[in-house]
């Protein structure tokens, strides 16, 4: 009976294909909107994932998100350090500091100060050079997007191509001189400015003068240690807000969900593909049972159960969604590859299939449903009228 | 003379509701259909003649009345062994011939086959047996769309013969047909398909057919008007 | 039959596809390593502090007395130098010429007290012929108390000039006093850390930021470590002490205190940036330490732990909070 419930499925080409089409569809904006957005919300914090090395950042109390830098003393780092449980902790710079172009223009940046000896919290790729160039004089390293859009020279011809910023070019951070010693492949930020990374020390240099710079102390648990009882230690000791990695990135996709429009937006086109795919996929589909409603008659006519003409529908239903399922999360995943040199955001975990797949399921399930309604309620005599 | 009693109706009432008007489509019916003859039902449109064959059939349930087929009263069987007693025991033929339009005709005569549970591949290959029987064995693997009029009803009745059923109910076989198909249609309805364990009954109104019967019940507003034994007597 | 297979295969393509985008794009980033391994403290509980290696006997910043421009420098850095050995020497034209005019003055005075000299050895003979005439008559008594009076103020005159001699060699050795000040010595046995003149270079008299020379003894070394003000309650002087090298934590020295600067300071430049703001105060710990352990240098930091009680769990047990820093 399943062969035949296939041959019926597939027998009309054309309603075959709307509705894998229709799924298709559903299943395409059900994957590839809320991977975008997750490609935009995982930029919020891309740089915690970036700096991979330690398992707790230490701020004040109240930073709100990772951009959210409220600095603190230099010796706040000492009194980490001494916190029993801690490995190692290290000092972080992180600032927007304004980097004046051959050109006089003046672009802001991120510049990123990391511990002088240790250089801990580099980029995590290097592109050109080594993160040890860092040790020569006035050296930064530039992300390497930076370096080919917002940070690229001028062309000596008037509205000719800009060239990117190469190995041993100057840039002007706050009137200092920084010499590019490294390009670096970072993780692409929310505001998308250039990323520079230079020591601490100097990132003190460049930064205007104020009182407290230390921006993030970096802290490695001892290993064994439990990294909640840790932070909850360096916070009672310290008076600091301490978070493992994972709490930081946390607490600034929340303050991004809650600030800002975008989940709203890409809810709304989410729900919207869902409702439009459901509505085309459901559509289609239970057309097709009630024009293959004279055929189920036959067969029940025959002495085909109900619950044989039910498995049957759902197989039709399982196999018409498992092949839309399956060319959308392809088409998806083609897409995202496609665009995996532009600026585009996106991301594509594992739980996004489940949650396409989920997606899909349900619309099949619904469009199921109201066609093995419309069957079961069918009397077989119908096979009789003309 | 029991077992040679095949469909017995007794009293049989049925009334359709349609939208508070209730219509009586079988209106007192009492018919016996005996092993081994060709029953034709006919009379003029909405004359009930249809409504009796679904009864016959199993695939309508009567408001009075009972009605035994094989000496079962359908109506006391359960849902299962109804459906479980059409798979086995009755044939259809339709007048649209509801081929499965996606299905090679191989395919749709193997169909009953395989509600009765049989394996894909036998199943075929019996129903290809069959076609060739019916004159089709070229043309197991053309879809129904390819294939005439007169083909499409030879599948039909090759897919109503295949489980062997004894009783096959055909409605309106030849009128879709052109006078000589029609008549092909029924040689083979009366060679291959009837014999001392089975019964057809053939509802139709096309009058050509009627030297084919056996029997001729004739029908009007619900009721049996007469049953005779040949056209000549209506 | 080939489009009944189509559909589902690519599908399963388009589902392959779409699972090595995930398992491909959930690689974490890369973890950028640590360059150089950083300090880790070998204690369970501990205090960290930055310390900044000087020699044993501190630091000295030579000064100079008198501001002037430098002659020539001595020594260069990593010289051995014995106490009274010559650092630098400031210009010293001036005070010559001064010392040149005050040695004329000198030869001038000395002609002036032979002239006395000679002075009263004329109104003494004059006064002798005087009194040896008997004849009250020959010679008038004015006469002979004018030449009394003579011999006295020649004498007078003599000694204001022997008196001038004495002035004109204090001022003599006034001078050369000076020009030795000019000569800047080494106060103690020591090695040269640092020099920071250049012959012809201004070297300004009084506490400079940036010293002239900086001197120290290098048999042993100190380091100097800051302890937070709030971690201070927290310090012991008995508990044991280690200190990494920035930059390898290979290289590591055992610390034994050598004295706690009991006045808590305003946290100064460790980083050797002038600039770097005073935020807090700090408790100053000195440590000894071998300095055959360790390649270092005076000046260098070194990232210290020092041992101190668990205050993990303060809160259900205040009974350990006893405070382990002024002790008696």
């Amino acid at each position: 009976m399943y062969h035949i419930a296939l041959k019926m499925l597939m027998g009309d080409r054309g309603k075959y294909l709307g509705i894998v089409m229709g799924l298709t569809f559903a299943s395409l904006i059900m994957t590839q909107q809320p991977a975008i957005f997750l490609g935009l919300m995982t930029r919020t914090f891309s740089f915690i994932s970036d700096v991979g090395l330690p398992d707790i950042w230490v701020m004040d109390s109240k930073v709100q998100f990772v951009d959210d830098i409220k600095p603190l003393q230099d010796t706040e780092l000492y009194r980490v350090r001494g916190i029993s449980g801690v490995e190692w902790a290290m000092p972080m710079y992180k600032g927007m500091l304004k980097a004046r172009l051959a050109d006089g223009t003046f672009q802001t940046c991120i510049v990123i100060g990391l511990d002088d000896a240790t250089l801990i919290g580099g980029p995590p790729v290097m592109l050109q050079g080594k993160l040890e160039d860092l040790r020569r004089s006035d050296a930064v390293i530039v992300d390497i997007d930076g370096a080919k859009d917002k940070l690229a020279k001028p062309s000596a011809t008037p509205g000719g191509k800009t060239k990117p910023l190469q190995i041993g070019d100057d840039l002007e951070l706050n009137d200092r001189r920084a010499i590019v010693v490294g390009m670096s492949k970072v993780s692409r930020t929310f505001q998308a400015q250039p990323v520079v990374y230079t020591t601490y020390s100097r990132a003190k240099n460049y930064a205007p003068r104020e009182r407290k710079l230390l921006s993030f102390v970096l802290v490695k648990a001892k290993k064994g240690q439990d990294l909640a009882q840790l932070t909850k230690r360096i916070r009672e000791t310290t008076g600091l807000a301490a978070y493992t990695s994972s709490e930081f990135k946390d607490l600034t996709y929340r303050y991004f969900m809650k600030n800002t429009g975008i989940p709203i937006n890409f809810g709304i086109s989410v729900t919207l593909g869902f409702i439009v795919g459901a509505a085309i996929a459901g559509q289609t589909f239970y057309n097709f049972t009630l024009e293959n409603l004279r055929q189920f008659g036959v067969l029940k006519a025959m002495g085909t159960s109900n619950w044989v003409l039910l498995k049957m529908i759902l197989l039709q239903a399982i196999l018409v969604g498992s092949i839309g399922y399956g060319l959308g999360v392809g088409l998806t995943a083609l897409f995202g590859y496609s665009m995996r040199n532009t600026i585009l955001a996106f991301r594509f975990p594992w739980q996004l299939l489940i949650f396409s797949g989920a997606g899909i399921s349900l619309i099949c399930v619904f469009a199921a449903i109201i066609s093995i309604l419309k069957v079961i309620r069918l009397e077989p005599a119908v096979v009789f009228k003309g | 003379m029991e077992s040679n009693t095949a469909v017995s109706c007794r009293n049989v009432v049925k009334v359709y509701d349609t939208g508070g008007q209730k219509v009586t489509a079988l209106n007192d019916i009492d018919l016996e259909i005996r092993m081994g003859e060709l029953m034709m039902l006919v009379g003029p449109s909405g004359c009930g003649k249809t409504t009796l064959i679904s009864v016959i059939a199993g695939i309508l349930d009567q408001d009075e009345g009972s009605c035994e087929v094989f000496g079962k009263n359908l109506l006391t069987l359960r849902n299962h062994e109804k459906l479980d007693f059409r798979a086995k025991n009755i044939g259809f033929v339709f007048q649209a011939y509801n081929l499965l339009p996606s299905l090679t005709a191989a395919e749709n005569v193997s169909v009953p086959l395989i509600i009765n549970g049989m394996k894909r591949v036998e199943a075929e290959r019996k129903a290809s047996q069959l076609l060739e029987q019916v004159g089709l064995g070229e043309r197991t693997a053309s879809l129904p769309s390819q294939l005439s009029g007169g083909q499409q009803q030879r599948v039909a009745i090759a897919r109503a013969l295949v489980h062997d059923p004894r009783l096959i109910v055909c409605d309106e076989p030849t009128s879709a047909l052109d006078h000589e198909t029609g008549h092909t249609v029924m040689e083979l309805l009366k060679d291959v398909a009837l014999h001392k364990d089975r019964v057809l009954v053939i509802v139709t109104h096309d009058a050509r057919i009627f030297n084919f019967a056996d029997r001729i019940a004739a029908m009007d507003d619900g009721h049996i008007l007469k049953v005779v034994n040949s056209a000549a007597q209506l | 039959m080939k489009t009944k297979w189509l559909l589902p295969l690519l599908a399963i393509a388009g589902f392959l596809f779409a699972s090595y985008t995930v398992v491909n794009g959930s690689k974490p980033t890369p973890v950028a390593p640590a360059v150089a391994e950083p300090a880790f403290a070998p204690y369970k509980a501990f205090i960290a502090g930055a310390g900044i290696v000087e020699a044993q006997s501190q630091n000295i910043a030579i000064g100079t007395p008198l501001p002037g421009i430098v002659k020539s420098v001595a020594v260069k850095v990593g010289d051995q130098v014995k106490t009274g050995d010559v650092l630098f020497v400031l210009d010293e034209r001036e005070h010559r010429a001064v010392l040149g005019v005050k040695k004329a003055d000198l030869s001038k005075a000395l002609a002036d007290v032979k002239v006395a000299d000679a002075s009263l050895a004329d109104a003494r003979s004059l006064l002798k012929i005087a009194e040896s005439v008997t004849d009250r008559r020959a010679i008038s008594t004015e006469e002979l108390l004018k030449r009394r009076n003579a011999v006295l103020i020649a004498k007078a005159k003599l000694q204001s000039a022997n008196a001038f001699v004495q002035q004109t060699n204090a001022g003599i050795t006034d001078t050369q006093t000076t020009l030795d000040r000019l000569v800047i010595r080494a106060p103690v046995d020591s090695e040269v850390l640092q020099v920071n003149v250049r012959p012809g270079e201004f070297a300004q008299a009084g506490a400079l930021s940036t010293p002239l020379l900086v001197l120290g003894n290098l048999d042993q070394f100190h380091v100097r470590v800051d302890i937070d003000e709030n971690d201070a309650w927290r310090f012991d002087k008995n508990s044991k002490a280690v200190a990494y090298l920035r930059g390898n934590r290979q290289f590591k020295a055992e610390l034994t205190l050598a004295y706690v600067e009991p006045y808590v300071i305003p946290k100064k430049s460790l980083t050797g940036d002038s600039t770097e703001r005073v935020d807090t105060r700090v408790l100053q710990a000195l440590y000894r330490f071998n300095r055959d352990q360790i390649p270092i240098y005076v000046g260098q930091q070194m990232d210290v732990f020092i041992e101190a009680q668990d205050v993990s769990n303060t809160s259900n047990n205040e009974s350990q909070l006893k405070p382990a820093g002024p002790q008696s």
